[in-house]
């Protein structure tokens, strides 16, 4: 595994060696990433990154097959537009985390804030702690899991994203309807967390049987002059 | 786009090395904020004395500004330790004198005059620039207290010159200080109200109607925490904001957690601040750094 140090290194400097071992599908650690912003971001191939600490912004934005696990946290903004691959933050990570993925799976490995998952079209996004206010807001597709509580506002005006909260459910966010669990949604979930989570975790976390949920209600999918009220308070 | 930072011990027996750490935590936030720099300090001494930080002018001030601050204010109590820095005249006074005859006794030398804190236990230094210059310039480092709040600003709708930088003094008894991130757009309606109430601004800074808001809601005989509730109602727009007196810390973010802002406690210290990259000369604490949430209020005291 190649070793990289970011003291005394630009991040184009960094995000230039990281590339090169990511294109021949080498592992990089690296070193001292000092919470810097745009690490790791548009990587295409399948190598794997680890950062031994806290990244800033926009860490993995972009990126396309990459596997890039951080031992810290993450700034706002975590694997925005992801292509394909995989994030595994092994602390909290800030506002924004998964903004409009399109693929790949993203796991906080402890509390997510607010707006995580915005927008994100497909993929999969797993927090095992809780997730801020507004989460989920207009997904168009995609799933998301919470194993935690979710805070208010959740799946406001959502299209196709299916959200999954283990915990308690602040409130729900304009047209977001909880409906019931299916046995297909189930195995879904304890194949997913088992999968991308550690033994370890899984003990401490709800099994498929006590997720609730969350999915559009499509009232807002289509104006209906005759349910302005709905309008009314969505907007 | 600003940085906000707050570092707050949980013990007041002990001077702690607050001002190394605030200027480590701002000089870290500086690319979020090159226009100005400020720290609003709180030592732990028991003195009568009050500290002033006055601005004497814009740019360099004159004899005559000088010597006159100091005659309009020998009216009323003997000043000692005086010292100039800049265009800054620091000195002490009698602690039992009120915030709003000082005022007005030292501002009417100069339009210019501003008193930018008072306090027994506050200090504020802020001016135009970098982090690094309030610190060559002011000496921060070397200060030894229980908290400290700073502030590095780019400005979006006002002047950058020293008075619309922060932190703000709310000019009252509690030694309340403010550093805030955001914009608050119902500003000018706020401010027609309170100058109907004969309140002065000094600035055009949105940020300056939070600490006349925190003051007048604890001179009304809220808690620290029941004005921030408060403000979640009473206050428009995006904000993160610290706000400090002379013995807490808390901080408010606005319903839509539109700007960030981070912290960790731990048994001996709360740290807060903008991004985590501020946290790196705490980091061999092992910190659990969460982002605040949505309408979230924290309040520590000593």
């Amino acid at each position: 595994m190649a070793k990289l140090n970011c003291n005394g290194q630009t991040i184009r400097e960094i995000n230039s060696s990281i590339r090169k071992c990511i294109s021949v599908g080498e592992s990089v650690a690296v070193e001292s990433p000092g919470a810097r912003h745009n690490l790791g971001v548009a990587l295409l191939g399948s190598g794997e990154v680890t950062f031994q600490g806290s990244v800033g912004y926009y860490c993995g934005g972009l990126m396309d097959g990459a596997t890039i696990r951080i031992r810290g946290n993450a700034g706002w903004g975590l694997a925005e537009s992801m292509l394909d691959g995989q994030v595994i933050v092994e602390g909290n990570a800030g506002n924004s985390a998964g903004a409009a993925i399109r693929g790949g799976t993203l796991v906080v490995q402890g509390d997510s804030g607010a707006r995580t998952g915005v927008s994100m079209k497909n993929g999969l996004i797993i927090v095992t702690g809780s997730c801020g206010y507004m989460s989920g807001f207009m997904g168009q597709g995609g799933k998301m899991i919470i194993c935690g509580d979710a805070a208010e506002a959740l799946g406001d005006s959502m299209y196709e994203t299916v959200c999954f909260v283990g915990g308690k459910i602040a409130d729900l966010g304009n047209d977001a309807i909880v409906v019931d669990i299916t046995n297909e949604d189930r195995a879904f979930l304890d194949a997913s967390l088992r999968k991308h989570l550690p033994n370890t975790m899984l003990k401490n976390l709800p099994n498929g049987d006590n997720f609730k949920k969350v999915v559009s209600g499509k009232k807002l999918w289509n104006f209906d002059k005759s349910d302005w009220k709905t309008w009314e308070q969505a907007l | 786009m600003c940085g906000i930072a707050g570092y707050f011990t949980k013990s007041t027996d002990v001077a702690a090395p607050v001002g190394e750490v605030m200027m480590e935590m701002l000089t870290a936030l500086e690319c979020r904020g090159p226009d100005s720099a400020g720290v609003a300090l709180y030592n732990t001494s028991s003195t009568n004395d009050s500290i002033l930080q006055i601005k004497l002018s814009d740019d360099k001030p004159t004899r005559a500004v000088l010597d006159g601050v100091i005659a309009n204010i020998s009216q009323l109590s003997k000043p000692t330790a005086i010292t100039t820095t800049g265009v800054y005249l620091r000195l002490a006074i009698d602690g039992s004198l009120d915030p709003a005859t000082v005022i007005s006794v030292i501002e009417s030398v100069d339009s210019r005059v501003e008193v930018v804190s008072m306090g027994k236990r506050l200090e504020i230094i802020k001016q135009t620039g970098s982090p690094k210059r309030i610190d060559v310039d002011f000496h921060v480092s070397d200060f030894q207290g229980s908290h400290a709040i700073g502030h590095t600003r780019m400005s979006t709708e006002s002047q950058v010159d020293l008075s619309h930088s922060q932190p703000f003094w709310a000019h009252s008894l509690d030694e309340i200080a403010i550093v805030h991130n955001g914009h608050i757009t119902n500003y000018h309606k706020l401010r027609r109200q309170y100058e109907q109430q004969n309140i002065h601004f000094y600035t055009e800074n949105d940020s300056e109607i939070i600490a006349v808001y925190v003051a007048r809601g604890m001179s009304n005989g809220l808690s620290l925490e029941e004005v921030l509730e408060a403000a979640l109602v009473d206050l428009d727009g995006s904000f993160s904001c610290l706000v400090s007196t002379a013995s807490a810390m808390g901080f408010v973010k606005d319903p839509f957690a539109h700007k960030p802002l981070l912290f960790s406690e731990t048994d001996e210290f709360v740290a807060v601040a903008t991004e985590e990259i501020a946290f790196r000369p705490l980091i061999e604490n092992d910190l659990n750094i969460r982002e605040a949430g949505a309408r979230e209020i924290r309040v520590w005291q000593n």
